[in-house]
């Protein structure tokens, strides 16, 4: 999107600065000093086949005024930030989620129907606003209905005694990196955009990729805010909370000892922000083998300088480090969204420094096997002060028998076709905007929760989706539930078909052909029967509406 | 006797020719531009003489005094020209102040500033203007009302009244348009409505309805900048879409008549139109894309058929982001040289060259487009002067 005029983002400057003065005190904790050694999140285990966790949504106002959201997880020895849940196939996820936003800023964006479908609702019911809270376990392959990952119906609204998932996490889900994040319709940038986000990883990646096996690890989660986070404008990138340097500024650190591999799990948590993401020694991009992309293990590694990831996305991939001391960082490229989109400026997002001594032993380590609870223990325990994890030769869970997930999509027979566009329109260089997601030959149209699905299919059913962009800008498609296979760019077949759950999908330049992704559905689960949503992943379009339901009905 | 006759008819002709090139020398002739500069930089109306070719020299910034906003609806234009005798203005609306500020043409002077209502309010997307010889109306995006105000001597305004007017899904009145005694006005909704103006208060026709664009598509067109006929018959008007759609209404009954819609192509947006002085040619602008557009118009049938398509103008994403509104070099025929407001933070004015014959046109960007427009950061409205007869 691009430019809005300055005396709005003047009046809603203001109001954030009056939300910032309303505030009495600050819930979140304190985020990490800039130019510090890099921190993975601490990490909380599944036990005895069960993670039981409880998260309050806190929200506070920073000295600069930029807001934060934070997903706060208290035991006896303290609070820390959106940790990151660690599971193994089959495990079930028990978290608790309580919302103590109060005073959250003004909710002048939009004039569009935010409410909840009639119906039966989840939770707390009532009417979403900027206060409400759900979340969404970005990638997992669950249930789309009330008690698991279910956003269309789910509502926490503050002061509630708060909401339990339980997420069954499949026995053949595919182990990597996934993600948890609200995803209330109309709000959810507000709370992404104040850090709201965190890692959720299935164990096991070493039984698929024995690549990993005994590699130091690191869970990075860049996250994106802005100011006003529906003000296109300057904006700060952040690694696990800390900021990265624009220019010359401090940057975080990262550790590692001369020539060592490390296998590094980045998450992108932002907005909207495309990352090219290189390593750079000496200014000359790295060969980094990639392993996993959007938490799927790919069927052979392969070896590329630049990585993109985008809004949403995930990819896992061993760095070897320098083996000696020189100029050497973890960067993001530029991105071209195209002539409405946003501009992604390349920048640096980490120094990698070279030392000697272990950098995971200087501080406490990360067991990765389970960690057993104290019995008087009421929640898991928590590491804290981690700079890394180190992938056991042995693996923590045991060898998952099952072919994973979606294995053998490459070989089914699709059941439909369909073809899906984005599209928007401005109405005025300030608006209003539209953004449309449309299944083609029906009308355009932004999500309305009472909306009837726009696509109905059932289980069993395998669909082959040609999604097109007809916008000036890119978009980010993602669909809920499932993953699916990558087939075509641009009616050209795919020289790697990665299994994703988030793709880029470039803009239109305004002639010739629009830009085109074929992708494979997979709805033979029963476990995804429900009604769930696609959209684009970069959140303000979300937000505006850039969604539609898909109803899987049993068979 | 005869010979007698033959000089004296000599006599007249050199007399009105000299009375016509007087005549000619006392009208200027201008494009200018609504700089809609926000409270950071000094907000104008920049003044452009029209050269051989239709090339564009900057001739003379004149302050307003107030501030714009930088950006906003496409289809409303923040300019009104009035050419009515000795009577020569400029009319240019301050969105983010508040104001329509009066400029004689005769000394390109800031005569005044005339403020509406209270409750007037165009701070979000701008103030649209359209203009006959007794009264300007004025639409304000942010309070939907539209303001009447009487043409005072000397480039004055007075306000007279205010109506309050909402599309039928609660749009905001974007786009106007005048013939005669009737107003058309846009919400941006899907929704159009005609008004009387005879009396110099609108009076609604009572024929607000919703477009069959709009309809047809689900809401996701809808009528945003409009236009009419010389004769009244007919208002067109230019979608905000994901394609590119003009919307044409009969209107010769006194009420507008269900529109018939025409998809010109597949470039993104048709937000601002404009005919040429013969009316044979339809000009449609790819808001959000990099080209413009002619349709051949019937002004007799109201139909429109596909014509030609600009190239790509210069400068787009690197200059600017989106094409805004539309004027002409002269005020005949195709009008020769159409100007395209760039809205950027190089904002300028594309310079297209016009060629129609035998059901053939071309537009062609001239070597030397686009004219820098250095006081406006965010250029959306554009106009000449004199203003087209209609």
């Amino acid at each position: 999107m691009s430019r809005l005029r300055f005396f709005v983002f003047i009046f809603r400057a203001a109001a954030v600065v009056v939300t910032l003065t309303c505030l009495a005190a600050s819930q979140c904790p304190n985020r990490p000093v800039p130019g510090t050694v890099l921190y993975d999140a601490p990490s909380i285990y599944s036990q005895n086949g069960t993670l039981n966790a409880a998260f309050t949504m806190g929200h506070s106002v920073e000295s600069f005024g930029y807001t934060h959201y934070c997903y706060k997880y208290t035991t006896s020895t303290g609070t820390v930030e959106a940790p990151t849940l660690r599971l193994n196939p089959g495990d079930t996820l028990l978290l608790n989620i309580t919302d103590d936003i109060t005073n959250g800023p003004p909710q002048s964006k939009t004039a569009m129907d935010m409410s909840m479908p009639s119906g039966p609702t989840c939770g707390d019911g009532g009417t979403p606003t900027i206060n409400s809270t759900n979340v969404h376990f970005h990638g997992l392959n669950v249930s789309p209905n009330c008690g698991s990952d279910d956003v269309l119906t789910t509502l926490i609204q503050p002061g509630s005694p708060g909401f339990q998932y339980t997420i069954k996490i499949p026995a053949d889900e595919p182990p990597g990196l996934y993600w948890y994040h609200p995803h209330v319709h109309g709000f959810t940038e507000f709370q992404v955009n104040g850090g709201a986000a965190g890692a959720l990883i299935v164990e096991g990646m070493q039984n698929v990729r024995p690549e990993v096996t005994g590699l130091t690890e690191r869970v990075i989660t860049i996250r994106q805010q802005f100011l006003v986070p529906w003000v296109p404008g300057p904006y700060q990138l952040t690694v696990n909370f800390e900021n990265a340097a624009v220019a010359e500024g401090p940057a975080p650190t990262i550790l590692m000892k001369p020539g060592e591999k490390q296998f590094w799990r980045v998450l992108n948590a932002s907005l909207q922000d495309f990352i090219p993401i290189q390593v750079q020694y000496g200014g000359v991009p790295q060969e980094l083998e990639l392993i996993a992309l959007d938490g799927y293990p790919l069927a052979q590694t392969r070896n590329q300088t630049t990585i993109l990831i985008p809004p949403a996305g995930r990819a896992e991939f061993i760095v070897e480090a320098p083996p000696q001391e020189g100029t050497a960082f973890l960067v993001t490229e530029t991105y071209s969204t195209g002539p409405t989109g946003n501009p992604d400026t390349g920048q640096p997002l980490a120094t990698i420094k070279l030392s000697n001594v272990t950098s995971d032993a200087k501080l406490s380590k990360v067991s990765p096997t389970p960690v057993k609870a104290a019995t008087n223990e009421a929640h898991p325990p928590i590491a804290t002060k981690t700079t890394t994890a180190k992938i056991d030769a042995k693996p923590p869970a045991p060898a998952n028998a099952l072919p994973l997930k979606f294995s053998d999509l490459k070989n089914a027979t699709p059941t439909t076709q369909r073809k899906l566009y984005f599209s928007e329109e401005f109405g005025g260089t300030n608006g209003p905007i539209q953004f449309y997601i449309t299944v083609d030959g029906q009308k355009q149209q932004v999500f309305n929760a009472n909306e009837k699905p726009a696509i109905t299919t059932k289980v069993g059913a395998v669909e082959d989706w040609t999604i097109e962009n007809r916008a000036l800008e890119t978009h980010d498609f993602h669909i809920h539930q499932i993953h699916f296979l990558m087939l075509e760019q641009n009616g050209q077949p795919v020289a790697n078909q990665d299994l994703r759950d988030t793709i880029e999908i470039p803009y239109w330049s305004g002639s010739g052909p629009y830009p085109s992704v074929k992708v494979r559905m997979d709805f033979r689960d029963p476990t995804i029967a429900g009604i769930f949503v696609f959209h684009c992943h970069i959140l303000l379009h979300e937000d505006l509406g850039m969604m539609h339901k898909i109803q899987v009905l049993p068979q | 006797m005869q010979m007698s006759i033959m000089r004296r008819g000599s006599q007249w002709a050199l007399f009105v020719c000299l009375l016509t090139s007087f005549a000619a020398a006392a009208t200027p002739q201008y494009v200018l531009t609504n700089d809609d500069a926000s409270v950071f930089s000094i907000d104008s109306v920049t003044f452009y003489t029209i050269g051989t070719g239709g090339t564009l020299e900057l001739y003379k910034q004149v302050s307003t005094g107030g501030a714009g906003i930088a950006g906003g609806f496409f289809g409303a234009n923040r300019l009104a020209m009035l050419n009515n005798g000795g009577t020569q203005c400029v009319y240019a609306s301050l969105a983010f102040t508040g104001g329509i500020v009066g400029i004689d043409v005769s000394t390109l002077e800031v005569v005044g500033t005339t403020y509406g209502s209270a409750t007037d309010n165009g701070s979000s997307n701008g103030i649209g203007l359209a203009i006959n010889n007794q009264y300007l109306y004025a639409s304000y995006t942010g309070s939907n009302t539209i303001a009447t105000f009487q043409v005072q001597p000397e480039c004055g305004l007075s306000f007279v009244s205010d109506v309050t007017v909402i599309g039928l899904q609660g749009g905001f009145v974007d786009g106007m348009a005048i013939s005669g005694n009737t107003m058309v006005a846009t919400f941006g909704d899907g929704s159009i409505q005609s008004f009387n103006i005879s009396s110099g208060t609108p009076v609604s026709n009572g024929d607000m309805q919703n477009s069959t664009g709009a309809i047809a598509s689900g809401y996701a067109s809808y009528p945003t900048s409009v236009e009419m006929t010389q004769d009244g018959h007919y208002a067109i008007f230019g979608d905000t879409s994901t394609s590119t759609l003009v919307e044409v209404s009969d209107i010769s009954s006194g009420k507008l008549k269900k529109t018939v819609s025409y998809s010109l192509g597949n470039g993104i947006n048709s937000s601002n139109i404009l005919l040429s002085p013969d009316e044979t040619l339809l000009y449609v602008v790819n808001t959000q894309g990099d080209t413009l557009s002619a349709a051949f118009f019937n002004a007799t049938t109201g139909k429109l058929t596909p014509g030609c398509i600009s190239g790509s103008l210069k400068g787009y994403v690197s200059d600017w982001s989106y094409l805004g509104g539309l004027s002409l070099q002269t005020n005949t025929g195709t009008g020769n040289v159409v100007y395209v407001a760039e809205f950027g933070t190089a904002s300028g004015i594309a310079m297209i060259n016009v060629t129609s014959a035998n059901g053939q046109c071309t537009l062609l960007e001239t070597a030397g487009s686009p004219a820098s427009d250095p006081y406006s950061t965010g250029l959306l409205s554009i106009g000449t002067f004199p203003p087209r007869t209609f």
